[in-house]
């Protein structure tokens, strides 16, 4: 039994476990290169709640979360053969793919409609949507929260933002009303000490 | 110029980069073996971040990747260029998009699932509100446990508030005619908490009078006494 009220401080010294990763994700990934279909179903049920997860949370529109949730994981099995286990973790690879894809998403939009208008507007969402950003949210808080809150308040929004809800540096710059200079060097600084505080390494 | 572009590097690892700077980063990147290896471990700190964004995604979803990927060519190992975006895809609005949202991480997660929507959106436009209060009570505390069946049920529950969300998100789909139902154990016996076919979501009132919430598979639409065995059990004391 998993309980948790209150976060106690040791818990980020340690990778956080992701969710199911044995089997492991690299050793399917490799066989999926292969073109091997039953691997592949094997990693879509490790990494695919994930992959929507994270999509759905930066378009916030499960209907499209769906639609690129889908051209994400056939991208995983088209490009298997490029995973470079040298370059980081197999699920790292995929959430890559998975964020950049959103990503390109919420910019074509913008090109249609300006986001933060359309956000305003989206916040009649289903009561749902809303309940679950905000489990999300504190979620979130709960769990890279020693770590987040280890960066400084600039640092911190500045990863946030462009992370979860998908803006560019010089968007954040605008939001946070900083210089871009001083947004670029904030995103790199704090993705480092997230890294340090977090452990995280890439065995090259 | 090298200098100048290089810090870019949290960016790029962030994706808040257009086009044109991330092609000029990826040129960069040919050039620099330390700053592959700064991105590659940028971008995998990155990738932690999504920990906390599990969802269960739209049952239909599995089935619809494996027929692609069965009719997709796979790409060679040495990456050329980057592909455009395949062809359109149909957007589904269709009922039964489950959504969850969770930790994957740390056994600890709180779900919200969403199932059927457009049929039920009026009622989770009052149900959501109590799970809203419940899921901001100061006091929450969040349990989960594995279904024996792939997936897990989660309790998060507030004293305070004396009631509890049950979050059940399967990751199989019971037979045909059958479906997920989750109870509550009370003194006087098991109480039905909700039924769905990959997930469910429920409210539990009265939560002090509740030791424990079981899950069972039962026969389309859920019974008031549980048949089948129990798949996973959340202890409440």
């Amino acid at each position: 039994m998993a309980e948790r009220g209150t976060s106690r401080r040791p818990e980020h010294l340690r990778p956080l476990p992701t969710a199911g990763d044995a089997p492991d994700a690299g050793a399917l990934l490799t066989a999926v290169a292969r073109g091997d279909e039953e691997s592949f179903g094997r990693l879509y049920d490790l990494v695919a709640p994930r992959v929507y997860g994270l999509v759905r949370r930066v378009l916030r529109d499960p209907a499209q979360a769906e639609e690129v949730a889908q051209e994400v994981l056939v991208e995983v099995w088209r490009t298997a053969a490029r995973f470079d286990p040298s370059r980081g973790s197999a699920t790292a690879w995929v959430f890559t793919i998975a964020h950049r894809r959103a990503v390109d998403r919420v910019r074509s939009e913008q090109a249609a409609a300006d986001r933060t208008m359309r956000a305003g507007v989206a916040s009649v969402d289903t009561a749902y949507d809303a309940v679950a950003d905000e489990v999300s949210n504190r979620l979130e808080r709960q769990q890279v929260r020693n770590c987040l809150d280890d960066l400084t308040e600039l640092q911190r929004q500045a990863i946030t933002l462009a992370y979860y809800q998908g803006h560019s540096y010089p968007q954040v710059a605008d939001l946070l009303n900083a210089p871009l200079p001083t947004i670029k060097t904030r995103m790199r600084d704090g993705l480092i000490r997230l890294r340090d505080c977090l452990g995280v390494g890439v065995t090259a | 110029m090298t200098a100048d572009i290089h810090s870019l590097v949290g960016a790029y690892a962030l994706d808040a980069v257009d086009d044109v700077e991330r092609a000029a980063f990826d040129r960069h990147l040919r050039d620099c073996e330390a700053c592959r290896a700064e991105v590659a471990e940028l971008q995998e700190t990155a990738a932690r971040l999504a920990d906390g964004t599990w969802s269960v995604p739209p049952p239909n979803l599995r089935g619809d990747v494996m027929a692609r990927i069965a009719a997709t060519r796979q790409a060679a190992p040495v990456a050329a260029v980057r592909p455009r975006r395949s062809g359109s895809l149909r957007l589904r609005l269709t009922a039964a998009a489950a959504a969850v949202v969770a930790a994957a991480t740390a056994g600890t997660a709180v779900f919200v699932v969403q199932e059927q929507r457009v049929r039920h959106e009026q009622a989770l436009a009052t149900t959501g509100s109590r799970e809203r209060t419940i899921l901001s009570a100061p006091d929450l505390v969040v349990r989960q446990e594995s279904l024996t069946t792939g997936g897990h049920v989660t309790v998060a529950t507030s004293r305070l508030q004396n009631a509890g969300v049950i979050l059940l998100a399967g990751s199989t789909v019971p037979a045909d005619g059958k479906v997920y139902e989750a109870w509550t154990i009370e003194a006087q016996g098991p109480v039905a908490a909700g039924v769905g076919r990959t997930a469910v979501s429920h409210v539990i009132e009265n939560l002090s009078a509740a030791s424990a919430v079981a899950v069972t598979i039962e026969p389309a639409p859920g019974g008031t006494k549980p048949t089948g065995e129990v798949i996973g059990e959340v202890k409440l004391t």
